[in-house]
């Protein structure tokens, strides 16, 4: 990991609230993996103070892709980031989705939550079937569907909660069905803590390999001030950026 | 006063000479090991490692920080390994760094402050003790000892008594009269003060209309809380005679200076480290710049110069 210098090379509006961000980040780039998140300035001074945590969306060196949503002061100037502008980014950072040869993945992506399904489901399909399930509140925060259905993905699940794209329901809706008629033995997923929890409830107790890839308010993002702690099975802490911010879902203690 | 060229950026504090005044303070450094992939931890003055108790502690309930106006506020909780696991880390640090580390030594109760105190005094690796009477007292009704002068004079006493490394006590600004507290931790037998930690603020959720956080109180540090900071290190360096150590919103190699003016021999490092990894590194390299272009040779000579 490294506090890395970087540039902007764009930042490309979907719509109202989503952007992709794309960075000139040489190490950062030549690094990452398929699950590892950044932090980056989105100031210079202290207005706000700390770095935003971002899963990576995609990495090509020297490159890296951020696919963000604007949801409050530090998104709202990183949308005002213009090319050439520079920002100190601080990665890669966390652990990783781990790596499959040969298997039936069932990617699980809710609102933002697909940037790094994004990342990690391109890696997998090299060398597994991939499928996605993808969900959110309305169309507007369904994006970058078409891109995704270039990509070697077997077959793709939308929904939106309501029904304005895709089909009206959540990721778990049919998702028990879904992981029956394809013999899927792994799920990767990344939204919000309220999809975590319904996913649990739901696939639980199936002979599948569950990860899943946690989203939380973080200080620093390597390690030092344990903020994004996140209760386990066990009732002890694990730090969502250093010890995370992939776990195994069984790992986490989901009731509230 | 003009450009030199040369500077002596060694900070004297009587018991100890640091070879510059810039510390990590106890809480934002982890216990330094996690910093050796940024830097080498010889350039430091010194580092605090992250507070302990006896036992482990899983800290608070989240969430456990919140960002206010150029600060932020954290109710953390003080979680961490216990002291037995923290022998482990600090011979690891110590394997790959001859700066000086201190152990930030909690207790929930005066007994425990000894015991956490007795077991680092009795390690080589451990160069000095901080003594932070910020936490909670189970005995004193959940107040903690810095809020008190008497129950910091005992307490200090005590662990004096039976240690025999350098004594730092770490002081609170959350009380009516710091430099009272300091000035009895000084007669207890303190070498040196640090000040200040965290200051008492809260933040309010009103969409949830409730406090952001479980204890509702939580501690206001960053930039925010600079000026106050430096009131605080003004007023009790000129009560003690020993070495008062400054923290509080330090993010500049000026703001350094700005301390050591106001009266302290070295400084603490803090939120910006979270911030910014490498931020302790750029500071000292600002602060031997600053030096040379104000004609400042070492710091002796402005300690404490403030003209007022």
């Amino acid at each position: 990991m490294k506090d890395e210098m970087c540039s902007v090379v764009e930042n490309r509006q979907i719509n109202k609230k989503y952007y992709v961000l794309k960075i000139k980040a040489p190490y950062i780039a030549e690094k990452a993996k398929p699950g590892n998140f950044v932090m980056l300035k989105a100031s210079i001074g202290f207005e706000p103070l700390l770095k935003r945590p971002f899963g990576i969306f995609y990495a090509a060196p020297p490159y890296i892709w951020l696919y963000y949503e604007v949801v409050g002061r530090g998104t709202e100037l990183i949308a005002h980031m213009k090319p050439d502008d520079e920002a100190q980014i601080l990665g890669p950072l966390g652990n990783r989705f781990p790596e499959f040869r040969d298997r039936n993945i069932l990617m699980v992506a809710g609102g933002r939550g697909i940037a790094p399904i994004y990342y990690a489901g391109l890696d997998y399909a090299s060398s597994n079937r991939v499928f996605l399930i993808y969900g959110a509140r309305s169309a507007g925060d369904l994006n970058l569907v078409d891109d995704l259905e270039k990509q070697p993905i077997k077959e793709i699940f939308l929904y939106t909660d309501d029904g304005s794209a895709g089909k009206k329901g959540f990721v778990t809706t049919d998702i028990r069905r879904i992981i029956e008629d394809h013999n899927i033995d792994v799920t990767v997923s990344c939204g919000p803590d309220a999809m975590f929890e319904a996913l649990a409830a739901e696939i639980g107790g199936m002979a599948v390999e569950n990860y899943v890839s946690l989203e939380a308010l973080m200080g620093c993002g390597f390690g030092i001030c344990y903020s994004c702690a996140v209760k386990t099975v066990e009732g002890d802490y694990k730090k969502v950026c250093t010890d995370g911010p992939v776990f195994r879902m069984e790992e986490i203690a989901w009731e509230k | 006063m003009g450009k030199i060229e040369t500077v002596d950026l060694s900070a004297d504090l009587g018991f100890a000479v640091l070879k510059n005044p810039v510390i990590p303070a106890s809480g934002t450094f982890g216990y330094g090991v996690e910093f050796m992939e940024f830097f080498s931890l010889d350039i430091l003055g010194a580092f605090i490692l992250k507070g302990i108790y006896i036992d482990a502690r899983d800290g608070n309930t989240p969430p456990r920080i919140h960002e206010t106006a150029a600060g932020l506020l954290n109710s953390i909780g003080l979680a961490g390994p216990g002291a037995e696991a923290l022998k482990g880390i600090i011979k690891q640090a110590a394997a790959n760094t001859k700066t000086p580390i201190i152990v930030n030594v909690c207790g929930g109760s005066d007994k425990e402050y000894l015991e956490v105190a007795e077991i680092f005094d009795a390690m080589d690796e451990v160069a000095m003790l901080e003594l932070n009477i910020s936490c909670p007292n189970v005995k004193a009704g959940g107040k903690c000892p810095a809020q008190d002068r008497w129950h910091t004079y005992r307490l200090v006493k005590e662990v004096r008594e039976n240690t025999k490394k350098p004594l730092i006590v770490k002081l609170s600004p959350n009380t009516h009269d710091v430099p009272s507290v300091a000035a009895s931790a000084e007669e207890a037998g303190a070498d040196g003060i640090s000040l200040v930690n965290t200051f008492l603020g809260m933040a309010v959720d009103l969409e949830k209309r409730a406090p952001v956080f479980k204890n509702i109180l939580a501690g206001l540090s960053g930039p925010a809380i600079k000026p106050l900071a430096l009131k605080h290190v003004w007023d009790v360096a000129q009560t003690v005679s020993i070495p008062v150590i400054g923290i509080g919103g330090i993010t500049t190699g000026r703001d350094v200076l700005e301390f050591i003016l106001a009266g302290a021999s070295a400084v603490q490092t803090g939120t910006i480290n979270m911030v910014e990894p490498c931020a302790s590194v750029r500071i000292i390299a600002e602060l031997e710049e600053t030096m040379k272009e104000l004609g400042i040779k070492n710091l002796n000579e402005i300690k404490g110069k403030l003209n007022t």
